[in-house]
């Protein structure tokens, strides 16, 4: 019912979770970026198949990437039919046209194709960014981040929040079985009541929760910050794999952007 | 020779804010070694008077002394190297993301090298069985693993004293034998002292040295487990229950005449006091159409 | 004649039944839809907001020793409530609401949109909602929008006297709506052709109404909810995380 971020396979032990997370974390936002730069849909539908079987090679369900796909290219669908039939730039070819409820609307072929575009774009982003997930637990991106400067205050607001979700979601989701079992969501209002019900529990459990994670935490010597260890080295081998799959991406981009192959 | 104390609240009140008088006039000690157990029903107390003894509450009435000293005079880090306290719910304590990094916690608050956090890490993971969980998430530990952990993460602080609320209880019936067995090692083998706050009277004559029985505030009584467990109105009293085994014999003597020695606590001495009161030949015979 | 039916038979409803299988994304503008100077701007706007969400927390951590577990766990929760499935009728399905303007209410609007740009990091990694170029646009529209529009018209109305239901009805209504529209002009502005934002603002906020409206409304009633269940049951925790204000 709550759909929780599902992170089994994060933590088995293969090529991928082996990696150095700060390495992943580079491959993955270069990808990224060099998606958002392409003009053709080429480069994001490559890094899609890409990251796609790369996920199918470590186990991971279709079905599953099917379902975190859904979210995105549903707004993307949207996003795509809107391009494709609002005012296009002067000389772009009609694909069609005609009034609905007097308005007036034209398809252009330049408007369709950006929207594709965009949709292939999509594809590849949100593939790098699951394949990203799906070898890499949240708490040791967070642990990277340190590397990236970002302040320590954040990572610890961050750890904490990913840890007690689990906790809390629990505690969400037994309540609203148990107001379920009782007939609290049979009705718009009823189903309202019963949900803000919900909602005030989980924070007020949150507030106790995190009084007596406080006590523990002062009990094991807490004293305002949370001790991190040392960062381990990044293996060398994975910055040089990092470095080589960003070149590739880099080539492949600048191939495809000006042209060279064709 | 009198024993030291490792921990000894004397006199101690409490009172919430909102005016529930929590505890009242409570003495609580126990000697350095010892295993003590707290017997209390819900609401009298128990989870106040362990507050108090770690120093997470402060009295308005009475003392608490660890290790001979005020509570007041030690620092933080060195109480908390003295007591460990392990939470009823294993969720309110373990807050890494993984099982290595909570344990680690405590040890890295001490400022402890690299080195030595990882070997206390695989120390006291190891002290619980549960060295195989090192690189699992937390969240996907399963209830009893949960709670092992969450004292494997007390034990990296070694305490000298570990205190523990409820450690058994919603554990299946393996798991809360597991535990106790645990608790009995670090208690035989490494000399901590171990005080906890159960129900589970089953297993409990089998390791504690003394019990302080809890209730509505106040130290009912406090004695060994022999001792306790014969006073029936106490236990009644308290809202707590004689051990299973016990309570058959105690029928057995009382309603069917059956001439048992003493009251036993624990299965084995139960079987002791049975076979007292058969007839040897009785056994000898048997034994011998058994070996046909 | 034929064939155009079937088009404007075809082209229609999709939109609703394409939202209406995830409407709440339709909050997170997804990875790869913002070109990246639009996602960079999108960052510089966000991360003041942060970064004063921060300076709070820091501030927060010297009055209050657990101030740090308080701030995970309420994060914590308000992403939960962030994931609570809402029947709506209009799209026929259930959808999310947004749950900034509540947290707003109870601890602040700037250390909202901190506890926010944490939910947005871990739905986008595990949900594949909002995503990482995408974060610094997400975090305006449903931290910086939600939590100060919402957070603002809560003041105000205390201010003015109106009862505290009604001014978390309104927290809850204005948040959800501020981040609608802030959303749809940030979609709008990146992908629209030279010249016709406005005209795209309009198609993206009407595609994404059958569901933001009623959705707001519920946002609306949940915050009177919550906030009720915790006056009555614990009025203290109100004045602990300093939204006894009203």
């Amino acid at each position: 019912m709550f759909e929780l971020f599902l992170d089994i396979f994060a933590y088995r032990d293969n090529f991928w979770t082996r990696m150095d997370p700060g390495a992943k974390l580079a491959m993955a936002l270069s990808a990224i970026a060099v998606i958002l730069l392409s003009s053709r849909a080429v480069l994001p539908l490559s890094v899609f198949c890409l990251c796609f079987a790369c996920m199918l090679w470590i186990g991971v369900p279709v079905r599953l990437i099917a379902v975190r796909l859904t979210a995105p290219m549903g707004i993307v669908a949207v996003l795509a039919l809107l391009k494709a039939f609002l005012p296009a730039p002067p000389g772009s070819s009609v694909l069609w046209s005609g009034t609905l409820y007097g308005w007036k609307l034209a398809a252009t072929h330049e408007g369709l194709r950006e929207g594709l575009l965009i949709g292939a774009k999509v594809l590849g982003a949100v593939g790098a960014m699951l394949f990203l997930s799906t070898v890499t637990p949240a708490h040791r991106i967070f642990h990277v981040l340190r590397r990236f400067r970002i302040p320590q205050g954040w990572i610890e607001v961050a750890m904490l929040m990913y840890r007690f979700t689990f906790v809390l979601v629990e505690h969400a989701s037994e309540g609203s079985a148990a107001q379920r079992l009782r007939l609290g969501y049979s009705g718009i209002r009823r189903s309202v009541s019963s949900a803000g019900m919900l909602a005030g529990s989980v924070i007020l459990r949150s507030f106790d929760q995190a009084r007596s994670t406080h006590d523990a935490m002062v009990l094991r010597g807490y004293k305002g910050s949370f001790p991190f260890g040392e960062e381990s080295a990044p293996r060398r081998q994975d910055l040089y794999g990092a470095a080589a799959v960003i070149t590739v991406l880099l080539i492949f981009y600048s191939a495809l952007e000006w042209r060279i192959f064709s | 020779m009198k024993r030291e104390r490792a921990i000894d609240a004397a006199g101690v009140s409490f009172t919430y804010e909102e005016g529930t008088k929590a505890l009242k006039n409570v003495d609580f000690w126990a000697d350095r070694g010892q295993f003590v157990a707290m017997l209390a029903s819900n609401g009298s107390g128990k989870t106040t008077l362990i507050k108090v003894l770690v120093g997470l509450l402060k009295p308005q009435e009475g003392r608490v002394l660890v290790g001979g000293r005020e509570l007041s005079a030690i620092g933080a880090k060195g109480l908390y190297q003295e007591v460990g306290l392990v939470f009823q719910n294993p969720d309110d304590q373990l807050f890494g993301a993984t099982v290595e990094e909570d344990v680690a916690f405590g040890p890295r608050n001490l400022g402890l090298e690299e080195a030595e956090v990882s070997a206390r890490v695989a120390e006291s993971l190891s002290a619980v069985n549960a060295l195989e969980l090192r690189k699992r998430a937390v969240h996907h530990l399963s209830f009893g693993e949960k709670k092992r952990v969450a004292l494997a993460g007390v034990l990296s602080m070694h305490p000298s004293t570990l205190i523990l609320d409820e450690p058994t209880a919603s554990l299946d019936p393996a798991g809360e034998a597991l535990m106790l067995h645990l608790l009995n090692r670090l208690n035989r083998e490494k000399g901590m002292t171990v005080i906890l706050a159960t129900h589970s009277v089953d297993m409990l004559p089998l390791f504690v040295d003394c019990i302080f029985v809890l209730n509505r505030g106040e130290v009912l009584r406090r004695g060994p487990a022999e001792e306790i467990f014969c006073d029936h109105e106490l236990i009644r009293q308290a809202g707590l229950r004689l051990p299973y085994i016990s309570h058959l014999l105690y029928e057995m003597k009382r309603y069917d005449g059956v001439p048992i020695n003493g009251l036993p606590l624990t299965i084995g001495e139960a079987r002791k006091r049975l076979l007292e009161l058969i007839p040897e030949e009785l056994i000898a015979s048997r034994l011998e159409t058994k070996g046909q | 004649m034929n064939r155009r039916t079937i088009l404007k038979a075809a082209v229609f409803p999709v939109p609703a039944i394409i939202l209406s299988a995830g409407p709440v994304h339709a909050m997170h503008i997804s990875e790869g839809i913002l070109p990246l100077p639009w996602a960079a701007l999108w960052f510089a706007v966000a991360l003041p907001f942060v970064a004063w969400g921060l300076r709070d927390l820091r501030r927060f951590d010297r009055e209050v020793p657990f101030a740090k577990p308080l701030i995970g766990l309420v994060g914590a929760a308000v992403f939960i409530i962030s994931c609570m499935p809402v029947p709506v009728p209009t799209a026929g399905t259930c959808s999310h609401p947004c749950g900034t303007g509540l947290a707003a209410v109870f601890i602040g609007p700037a250390l909202t949109v901190l506890v926010s740009s944490v939910a947005l990091v871990l739905q986008a990694l595990f949900l594949a909602h909002g995503g990482l170029s995408t974060l610094g646009a997400d975090i305006v529209s449903m931290g910086v929008a939600g939590a100060f529009s919402g957070y603002g018209i809560y003041r105000l109305a205390g201010r003015i006297g109106v009862p505290w239901y009604a001014a978390l009805f309104l927290a809850g209504l204005v948040s959800d709506w501020a981040t609608y529209a802030v959303t749809s002009f940030q979609l709008a502005s990146a992908l629209a052709a030279p010249g016709s934002t406005g005209q795209m603002f309009g198609a993206v906020a009407i595609a994404f109404m059958p569901t933001q409206i009623p959705l707001g409304v519920f946002e609306g009633f949940l915050c009177v909810g919550a906030y009720r269940f915790v006056k009555a049951r614990r009025p203290e925790v109100l004045m602990a995380l300093g939204g006894g204000a009203v």
